[in-house]
C-alpha cells in the first residue's frame, strides 16, 4: 500500500520542516474546516465514525491490513497490534458515541448547527418555559495535540474527539511514533477526503522551538501528553489565550481479593492479570505495574506469581511480545540481575520467574509491598498484601498518580473496594483484564473528555 | 589477612605486565579463591549452579550485578580487617554501591590503574603540569575516582593544589574557579586535566560566562570520564568533547575518555590504540553481552559491559555492569547507561 501524500508525516525523511511551513499547514487547516467541517452535524460524525472503526475490525480493510503487514514497525508483535487496535476500534460504535454525548453534552444544543446531540435530534424550542434547554456548546476552531509515542490510542482519540467537536486538528507526535496514528487519519481521508483535509500529522522530536511556536501560535486549545517536565514547557510556551489540557504520567495497578482465589477461578483470574500485562506490551499509562494479591486465599500471592508466569510463557507462543530497543532489554536484564541476587540471599521474600534466552516477560514476587514501578514491556511485579488498606498505604508514593487500579474480588464486595479506591485518588477502576480497555467515556485523568474540550454558551431566558 | 588472597593479588601485580595468555588460568583460580572466602558471591554461584568445579572459563563464571554492590557485601576481606571503602557517586540512588578494601586491594588497585594510566594517558613522553577538576582526597575519601586521581598525582610528583575541586554548600563536587584558572593559565608546560563529565560542565560554562577562550600549551591532554549524575546538565560526548577543545585551546584528539566505576580497580580507554575505541588493560578482559540472551554479541552489535577485572582480588571479578556498548573487536565504542530506574509509562516516550 502506497500511501498519499496527504500529510506532513508522509513527507520522506529528509524532508525539513520549517515554521513557515507549520503556520501555513496551520492555516490551510483552519480554512478548510470553516469550508468542509465547522456546520457538519454531531451525528454525521459519529455515523463516519463508527461505520470506519467497523471497516478497521475487518481484517480486509486495506489500512488494518497494511498497519498489521507493517507491525514491526509499530514495535509490536502483529498478534499484539492485532488484538490492541481490535479492542480500540471495538468502542467505537454508534451506542458507545450516543452514551459519550450524553454524558459530555447532556441535553445542551450544538451551536454550529443548532441541534441538540443527545441523541433525540430534536431542534432546540423556543421561546418561554424552554430554559432547561437553554444551552449551547461550541468546539475550539483549532485543536494541536502533541502525542507521546508509546501506544497509538491516545494520539487516535485526541483525533476523534476533535472530529466530533469539529475542530481543524494538528496533531505533533513523538519522534518514530507517527505510523498508525497518520494511516488512521489516512482512513479518515480516505472515507472522507474533506474531512481528511481538515487533519494534519507530522512527526518531530520534542522541544523544537521553532516549529512549536509556529504551532502554538495559532492553536485555540492544546492537548498534551508526556512527562510533568514536558507539560510544563508545553505550558510555558503557550499564549495565554490556549485552552492547555495536560496529561501527565500516571501508573496503574491490579489488585486481586484473596477470597477469589480458588479453584478454576484462579485459572481466570491468573488470565485477567495476563491480558493486562500482554495488551500493547504493558506500555499505556493503564498496564499494571503492580499485581496485588491478597493473602488468605487458597491461592498463595506466590503461587499466584507462578501462575501468572505460566501464563506469561504461554501466552509468549501465541502472542509474542516482539523485539524490543537495547535499551529497554538491558533496563529489563540489568533488573532481573538484581532480582536474581536478591533471589538468591533472600528466598522466602523474592522469587523471580522469567523466559529462557530472550526478555520477553518476566514476573518478580516480592514480599515487600512497596509500590514498584516495573520498567515494563511485560515486567510484572506481584506482591502479597492483606488487605486494600495495606495496600493503598504501600502506594502512598504513587497517589495522585494513579489512573487506573483493575479489580478481581467477589461482586459484592467491588462498591466498597472501589469506593474506598476512589476515595484515595484512583481515577478510574474496572475489571482486572480490562485494564487498557477503557470505554469510550472514560475520562482520562478523571476529566471528562469532550466536556473539557468545548465552551459553552449558556442562554437565560425570562421565566 | 588472607595470606592466600594475598599472594594472588601478589601474583596479579605480577601478571599486570604479562601478556594475556595466563589470564584464564588466572581468571579460573580467583573465581575458585572468591567463590571460598566471598559468602555472598558463594551464595549467588550456588544458586545459578556454577562453582569452580563444573566452570572451564572466565566467560561461564558467574558475573555479579554491580547494583549487587549496594545490597551486598561482596567482599572477601572480614569486616574487622576493612580499611576503605569506597562508594559509588550517584546522587539520586537510595543506597550507593560499597567496594570495601584493605591495605593489599587498594595496592592492588593503585598499581592496576597507574598502569592502566601511564600507557593510555600519559605516554611515553609525558610531562604534564597535573590540574585534577575534583576536590581533594582528604575531602573525598569514599571516591574511588578521587583515589585514582591522587594515585596518578603522586606518581607523577604533582603537587598537592593539582586539585582545584571543592564541595559546594549542598555537598556537590565544584570547582574553584580562580584556583583552576590559575593553573590553566600558569607556564608553558603542556597541561593534563583530569575531571568528570560534569566538572567540565561546569568549568566550560564558567569560560563560557566569563567569555574565556584559554590556549593550553602543545601537547596539552584532557581526560574525562563519563557520567552526569544530574549534577549538570547532560551534553551528548561529541558536543563536551567539541566545547573543551574549543574552550581550552587544544586539539580533539587530546580529548581521552576513561571508563571505570567503583566496584572495579581497572579501567578502559579510547585512547591507546589509534582506532579510539575502549580497551581494558590485559588484566581485564571486557565482553558485550546480548541482554536478550545473555550471550557475546557479534562484532558490531550492541550490549552490556560485563568485565572480569583480575585485579579485583578481594571483592568479586566478574562483574555484570548497566551500561552499553557497541562491540569493536577485542574493545567496545561506550553508549552508556540504560535508563533503569526511569518510569515509562505514556509521558517519558514523548521526545
Amino acid at each position: 500500500m502506497n500511501l498519499p501524500n496527504y500529510f506532513l508525516a508522509d513527507l520522506p525523511p529528509e524532508a525539513t520542516l520549517s515554521p513557515l511551513m507549520i503556520s501555513e499547514a496551520c492555516l490551510t487547516l483552519k480554512r478548510n474546516r470553516e469550508q468542509y467541517l465547522a456546520n457538519r452535524s454531531l451525528q454525521s460524525m459519529v455515523t463516519l465514525l463508527a461505520k470506519l472503526a467497523e471497516n478497521w475490525m475487518d481484517s480486509e480493510f486495506p489500512f488494518r491490513k497494511f498497519a498489521l503487514e507493517r507491525a514491526a514497525d509499530t514495535g509490536f508483535s502483529r498478534a499484539t497490534l492485532q488484538r490492541g487496535l481490535d479492542n480500540f476500534f471495538r468502542q467505537l460504535t454508534r451506542e458507545n458515541f450516543r452514551a459519550l454525548i450524553a454524558q459530555e453534552l447532556g441535553d445542551a444544543t450544538d451551536a454550529s448547527t443548532g441541534r441538540l446531540e443527545a441523541g433525540q435530534g430534536n431542534r432546540l424550542p423556543h421561546g418561554r418555559g424552554s430554559a432547561l434547554n437553554s444551552r449551547f456548546w461550541r468546539g475550539p476552531e483549532f485543536q494541536v495535540h502533541i502525542g507521546a509515542g508509546n501506544i497509538p490510542n491516545p494520539a487516535m482519540m485526541s483525533l476523534i474527539f476533535g472530529l466530533l467537536t469539529r475542530s481543524a486538528q494538528f496533531l505533533k507526535c513523538a519522534s518514530g511514533s507517527s505510523f498508525l496514528p497518520r494511516l488512521f487519519a489516512h482512513s479518515i481521508y480516505d472515507a472522507d477526503a474533506k474531512l481528511g483535509m481538515c487533519l494534519e500529522i507530522a512527526e518531530w522530536r520534542g522541544g523544537k522551538a521553532e516549529l512549536e511556536n509556529a504551532l502554538f501560535a495559532e492553536a485555540d486549545c492544546v492537548t498534551a501528553t508526556g512527562s510533568d517536565e514536558t507539560l510544563d514547557s508545553i505550558r510555558g510556551k503557550l499564549p495565554g489565550r490556549v485552552r492547555f489540557l495536560g496529561y501527565g504520567h500516571r501508573v496503574s495497578f491490579g489488585f486481586v481479593a484473596g477470597e477469589n482465589l480458588f479453584g478454576s477461578h484462579s485459572s481466570k483470574i491468573v488470565s485477567a492479570a495476563a491480558d493486562d500485562v500482554v495488551a500493547w506490551n504493558q506500555l499505556g499509562c493503564l498496564s499494571p505495574h503492580v499485581i496485588y494479591v491478597q493473602t488468605g486465599g487458597i491461592v498463595s500471592p506466590e503461587l499466584f506469581a507462578q501462575m501468572l508466569a505460566d501464563e506469561l510463557a504461554s501466552r509468549e507462543r501465541n502472542e509474542p511480545r516482539g523485539e524490543i530497543s537495547a535499551e529497554e532489554s538491558a533496563a529489563i536484564a540489568s533488573r532481573r540481575a538484581i532480582y536474581e541476587i536478591r533471589a538468591a540471599h533472600s528466598p522466602e521474600s523474592t522469587r523471580h520467574w522469567r523466559s529462557e534466552g530472550s526478555t520477553a516477560w518476566t514476573v518478580i514476587f516480592e514480599a515487600d509491598p512497596r509500590f514498584q514501578l516495573s520498567c515494563l514491556n511485560r515486567f510484572i511485579y506481584v506482591k502479597s498484601v492483606p488487605d486494600l488498606k495495606a495496600l493503598l498505604e504501600s502506594a502512598d508514593a504513587v497517589r495522585g498518580k494513579v489512573s487506573t487500579v483493575g479489580i478481581a474480588a467477589p461482586e459484592e464486595a467491588i462498591p466498597e473496594l472501589a469506593a474506598k479506591l476512589a476515595h484515595w485518588g484512583a481515577t478510574r477502576i474496572c475489571p482486572l483484564g480490562q485494564m487498557q480497555n477503557p470505554p469510550l467515556t472514560w475520562r482520562h485523568d478523571g476529566r471528562p473528555p469532550l466536556g473539557d474540550l468545548v465552551v459553552w454558551t449558556d442562554f437565560e431566558v425570562e421565566l | 589477612m588472607n595470606a592466600e588472597l594475598i599472594n594472588f593479588a601478589a601474583r596479579v601485580g605480577r601478571a599486570i605486565s604479562q601478556d594475556k595468555s595466563v589470564f584464564n588460568a588466572l581468571a579460573l583460580e580467583l573465581f575458585a579463591l572468591q567463590f571460598q572466602y566471598n559468602p555472598a558471591y558463594q551464595r549467588f554461584s550456588d544458586v545459578k549452579g556454577l562453582t569452580p568445579d563444573n566452570v572451564r572459563h572466565w566467560t561461564e563464571v558467574p558475573f555479579v550485578p554491580a547494583g549487587a554492590f549496594k545490597e551486598l557485601e561482596l567482599s572477601c576481606i572480614p569486616a574487622g580487617e576493612r580499611t576503605d571503602v569506597f562508594y559509588s557517586s550517584g546522587t539520586t540512588e537510595q543506597k550507593p554501591s560499597r567496594h570495601f578494601h584493605c591495605r593489599e586491594s587498594l595496592a592492588l588497585y593503585e598499581k592496576s590503574l597507574w598502569k592502566g594510566f601511564e600507557r593510555n594517558v600519559i605516554g611515553p613522553f609525558g610531562n604534564y603540569d597535573l590540574i585534577i577538576l575534583a576536590p581533594r582526597p582528604r575531602l573525598a575519601a569514599h571516591s574511588s575516582l578521587v583515589h585514582m586521581f591522587e594515585t596518578v598525582r603522586r606518581q607523577l610528583a604533582a603537587p598537592e593544589t593539582a586539585f582545584v575541586g571543592k564541595f559546594d554548600c549542598a555537598g556537590a563536587w565544584a570547582i574553584d574557579f580562580e584556583a583552576a584558572l590559575g593553573a590553566l593559565r600558569t607556564g608553558d608546560k603542556p597541561k593534563l586535566v583530569l575531571g568528570t563529565a560534569f566538572s567540565f560542565v561546569h568549568l566550560l560554562d564558567f569560560l563560557a560566562e566569563n567569555n574565556l577562550h584559554l590556549r593550553l600549551p602543545d601537547g596539552s591532554r584532557v581526560m574525562e570520564t563519563g557520567g552526569y549524575k544530574n549534577r549538570s546538565r547532560a551534553l551528548p560526548k561529541a558536543e563536551l568533547h567539541f566545547l573543551i577543545a574549543q574552550f581550552l585551546g587544544i586539539s580533539r584528539e587530546q580529548v581521552i575518555c576513561e571508563y571505570g566505576m567503583s566496584e572495579l580497580s581497572s579501567q578502559a580507554y579510547d585512547f591507546g590504540n589509534r582506532d579510539r575505541h575502549f580497551y581494558f588493560p590485559s588484566w581485564a578482559q571486557a565482553q558485550i553481552v546480548s541482554p536478550e540472551t545473555g550471550r557475546e554479541v557479534g562484532e558490531g552489535e550492541t550490549g552490556l559491559i560485563r568485565i572480569f577485572d583480575l585485579a579485583n582480588v578481594f571483592s568479586v571479578a566478574a562483574i555484570q555492569t548497566e551500561d552499553l556498548a557497541i562491540r569493536r573487536g577485542e574493545g567496545f565504542d561506550l553508549i552508556g547507561r540504560a535508563a533503569l530506574a526511569e518510569p515509562r509509562g505514556c509521558s517519558l516516550m514523548t521526545a
